[in-house]
């Protein structure tokens, strides 16, 4: 709160919103801060689980569910008596449980559950299918972790709640997520606040220009810049779910490159040259460090005016061999230097809208219409976007823009930034089942085989039963076209599975003008 | 790395119908199945997204009568599966992958050298299709096609038929006993390909054990003596014992094994129709198996029960069945027509039955008995639907120049003399051009 003081609001109670974006879930996983959890799988048959790389141990039990969540192998009990061990049978022992397919079928989880919770009430049990998205194992890994850093997690939303409301501020509280959106402090699970500070850089940048506009977001700091892309004024989500450190999870997360270069990336002369480190070993050489760095090429070149113009020299000059260490090959290093960074940068431009050209496509529609090609333009922020702007321009051969504010770019992204919300309904009439994706919610479906406007309605209102329960207003949803698939049996359709979605993208509540 | 690209086109908006075998829930339950076990995630799968191929990749390959106009409604997602094919075959030929799976619908080997339509779910041929790119673009010189649907691959087999440099092998359950009725020892190729086709046609009842005994020691021994620079498995998942058209007994572990012993640089998916029992476990089996992983914790939710086979009854079989196929000795017919440049030319009437629409093509084909080359082909074809006589005129790949002058003449007579064909297409794939002629618009380029 000492942050919050400093910035001497003048009527803290007339504060609407406070959002936060947070370090502290990231950190901890980082630097493998956690308490212990056990980890209990149910996962059946089909690719073994040594096929992945698993992070944290594990323990096995029988059970099994197929893919329209069927039971093709019941749970076995007699196997769960191995789990009392003194320790677990009295300590308040964290513990998650995931099956293959549970999102399907929760049946048992919720069984051993259950029987666990009989032993010792206290155990703190998080399971599986309430991240409702496929994927056994990012699935049992977020499950894992989100139950790890909870309580690290709630004691900090307690400390800043009640910080909050000692000052008589009754403003709510949202935390930053991954994708970009907001959700409220008491709401959000506490793994998805992991890398808010890339996506607060891009909503930053959203406030900064025109709302359906198409932007590369360069956000240059020290030692890494991070890239990503606005698609006529939506953030790109990656595909897969975000990884962090050896965990790969179900996070939704914006689709950001980070590229270990920045203002402050130590250069070291080679007979070819030089080259450009992927580290930084403190301050750029004009501003008293001990190696020269693309900062220093700034100075020299006047794209900047901080930092000892001569100390600048002094440190590209050091690069050079003695004969060369004259005006023109100065001027000439200094500008490969500044070209090289903004060909790293371009590469990462480069492969993030690979990565979105070539999103795979499951649809006959989806291929023969693909992306239309966007005109983009480019936003610079950070500390090296002032002396990067002219070299970016050439080299992306788009015009550039500097971002406003770049020392509290974060900060103001944060601010500006939205709830997003999305609901992904799954529902098998055959079956008489439905699943929401982002919920983990099973429920039984008591409509019609073949459902058509009936189905429209039932998830718009799941949705809103959603929104309301995250406190949430949801306005201008952005519908998906329903997939239909007949459900045939013996030349008979029986049923049908229906897929779809509503969602509320990430973006910002305003735009600022300079 | 080892790495193995997969295409995953499930066609999700696209069926020949709503109770079709070929509908859009066909890959619904393998996608489930993928997308669960988190297989795209390991470290050696790329995931590749899917592109359209070009009528002229097609053309090379298929003649589409009367013209490709006809089906410029119908041929959306066969040109995308042909296309992925391709994506994959390219990613194979500059080495960014090892090995990859075309996991697209619909399936395509049932179509054949001359399509009037769509027969088998088939319209076009992704195999040949992607054979013919690799060859014209690429360069490769011998390609091996290995076809392990249950049925038989009459499609690939027609295209590649008089093709010295394209081994087909063909198992299936035999065509006494199912769809489409052909594929017996005896169709093993044409006069300048003779023994370049294989087919085995194997007893309904046949499991894993007999059907790996087949691949080591009959088609294992005939690659291998023939060195292919490519392996392409046209991968059908109908031999599964719980596929409702076919009466095989293999198992989702059998189908990772048939991968392990055949090491093909592509599989292609063909049929399979047991959408839940069977696809998304062999699915998963074969790109495991492709991506070196161990595919022996996979296993359908059903048990066998039917009867299989024992080993030592199907032993005995396929030894007589082998002996039958080497005993054939080539006999062919020779006749031309006056127009025809210097032959000898090898004829060969038959007829191809379209069952999704119902109609039958009348086909003469005529190839030119040649020893330095493949052979300039010739095929007059009728369709009883549309009552239209179409010509396909083949200048093979590495043509001599005594075959492509004759097809050039061929390619000549028919513009200016035949009066009762209507349309006509020129392949040329020694100089990879393809012509399409129509008696009212004219020559046009593909």
């Amino acid at each position: 709160m000492e942050a919050f003081d400093q910035l001497m609001i003048p009527d803290e109670q007339a504060l609407n919103q406070i959002t936060v974006s947070t370090t502290l879930v990231t950190n901890a996983i980082l630097q493998n801060r956690m308490p212990a959890v056990q980890l209990l799988l149910f996962p059946g048959h089909g690719m073994s689980l040594k096929a992945h790389t698993w992070p944290v141990s594990y323990l096995e039990f029988s059970g099994e569910m197929d893919f329209r969540g069927r039971e093709t192998e019941p749970t076995d009990p007699g196997e769960w008596e191995k789990l009392l061990t003194p320790k677990r049978l009295e300590s308040p022992v964290k513990v998650a449980i995931v099956g293959k397919f549970s999102h399907r079928n929760s049946l048992h989880e919720e069984q051993l559950a259950a029987y666990l919770r009989g032993i010792n009430p206290s155990l703190r049990l998080a399971q599986g299918h309430t991240w409702g998205q496929a994927n056994f194992y990012r699935r049992s890994l977020t499950t894992y972790l989100n139950l790890a850093v909870s309580d690290l997690y709630h004691q900090f939303a307690e400390q800043l709640q009640s910080a909050v409301s000692a000052r008589k501020i009754v403003a709510p509280i949202s935390i930053l997520k991954a994708d970009g959106g907001t959700l409220p402090l008491s709401k959000i699970r506490p793994i998805e606040s992991i890398y808010s500070g890339p996506a607060a850089s891009i909503m930053a940048a959203l406030t900064q220009s025109e709302a359906t506009a198409s932007s590369i977001i360069v956000d240059i700091g020290g030692t890494t810049t991070d890239i990503g892309l606005v698609l006529s004024g939506v953030p790109l989500l990656s595909s897969k779910g975000a990884q962090i450190g050896p965990y790969s999870t179900l996070v939704r997360s914006l689709a950001v490159r980070s590229i270990p270069v920045g203002g402050d990336s130590a250069i070291r002369a080679t007979e070819e040259g030089f080259i450009l480190e992927s580290y930084r070993l403190g301050p750029a050489y004009c501003l008293g460090g001990d190696l020269p760095t693309p900062t220093d090429a700034m100075r020299y070149l006047g794209l900047i005016d901080y930092g000892s113009e001569r100390l600048a020299e002094e440190g590209l000059a050091s690069i050079l061999p003695m004969e060369r260490r004259t005006p023109e090959f100065l001027q000439e290093l200094a500008t490969a230097i500044i070209d090289l960074v903004a060909e790293r940068i371009a590469g990462a431009v480069d492969s993030l809208k690979q990565a979105w050209q070539e999103e795979p496509a499951y649809k006959v529609w989806e291929v023969i219409h693909p992306h239309e090609a966007l005109t983009f333009n480019t936003l610079v922020s950070g500390g090296g976007a002032r002396g990067m702007s002219t070299a970016l321009e050439r080299r992306l051969n788009t015009p550039v823009q500097l971002g406003a504010f770049p020392e509290v770019s974060n900060a103001l992204g944060a601010a500006m930034a939205k709830p997003t919300f999305d609901c992904t309904l799954h529902l098998d009439t055959y079956m008489k089942q439905y699943r929401v994706e982002e919920t983990g919610e099973q429920g039984k479906w008591t409509g019609s085989l073949r459902p058509y406007r009936e189905v429209e309605g039932f998830l718009d209102e799941l949705a809103e039963q959603q929104a309301a329960l995250y406190g949430i207003k949801i306005d201008d949803l952005e519908k998906e076209s329903f997939d239909f698939f007949p459900i045939v049996q013996g030349y008979k359709t029986v049923g049908q599975i229906v897929r779809g979605a509503v969602h509320l993208r990430s973006g910002v509540i305003g735009r600022i003008r300079l | 790395m080892k790495r193995t690209g997969i295409l995953f086109f499930p066609a999700f908006d696209w069926s020949l119908g709503d109770t079709h075998p070929e509908r859009e829930e066909r890959l619904l339950y393998t996608q489930e199945q993928l997308f669960e076990e988190g297989v795209l995630d390991l470290p050696q799968i790329k995931q590749y997204s899917p592109r359209v191929g070009s009528l002229h990749d097609a053309l090379r390959a298929q003649a589409l009568f009367p013209n490709p106009e006809a089906y410029s409604d119908s041929l959306d997602a066969h040109l995308i599966a042909a296309g992925s094919a391709i994506l994959l075959g390219e990613a194979r030929m500059r080495g960014d992958i090892a090995n990859g799976f075309v996991l697209a619908r619909p399936p395509g080997h049932h179509s054949g050298a001359t399509v009037w339509g769509n027969r088998g779910f088939c319209t076009l041929n992704y195999e040949a299709i992607l054979v013919n790119h690799l060859r014209a673009r690429f360069g490769v010189k011998k390609i091996a096609i290995v076809d392990t649907d249950v049925h038989h691959g009459d499609g690939t087999q027609d295209i590649f038929y008089h093709d010295p440099n394209v081994l087909f092998i063909s198992l299936h359950q035999d065509g006494r006993t199912i769809y489409p009725g052909t594929g017996f020892v005896n169709e093993k190729g044409g006069p300048n390909a003779w023994d370049q086709t294989v087919n085995i046609p194997l007893p309904p009842g046949t499991g894993d054990e007999g059907y790996h005994y087949v691949l080591e020691n009959w088609v294992l021994p005939r690659l291998q003596a023939f060195a292919p620079d490519l392996i392409i498995n046209s991968a059908g998942q109908d031999n599964h014992f719980t596929d409702p058209l076919g009466s095989m007994n293999l198992t989702a572990n059998g189908y990772g094994r048939i991968t392990e012993l055949l090491k093909p640089d592509l599989a292609v998916l063909e049929g399979g129709y047991s959408i839940e029992g069977a696809l998304p476990y062999v699915n998963l089996a074969i790109l495991l198996a492709l991506a070196g992983e161990d595919y022996h914790h996979v296993r359908e939710p059903q048990k066998i029960d039917r009867s299989v086979l024992t080993l030592a009854t199907l032993k005995p079989y396929v030894k007589e069945l082998k002996k039958q196929q080497e005993a054939t000795k080539p006999s062919f017919t020779t006749q031309s027509k006056a127009f025809f440049p210097k032959g000898p030319w090898i004829y060969h009437p038959h007829s191809v039955y379209y069952d999704t629409d119902g109609f039958q093509e009348t086909r003469h084909d005529y190839i030119r008995q040649c020893n330095h080359c493949g052979g300039t082909v010739y095929i007059e074809s009728a369709s009883a639907s549309s009552r239209q006589n179409s010509i396909l005129v083949r200048i093979p790949f590495e043509a001599c120049s005594d075959c492509e002058q004759a097809g050039y003449d061929l390619w000549d007579h028919l513009q200016h003399h035949c009066q009762d064909t209507t349309n006509g297409l020129l392949q040329n794939q020694l100089l990879d051009k393809v012509t399409v002629w129509d008696r009212k618009e004219g020559l046009r380029e593909f």
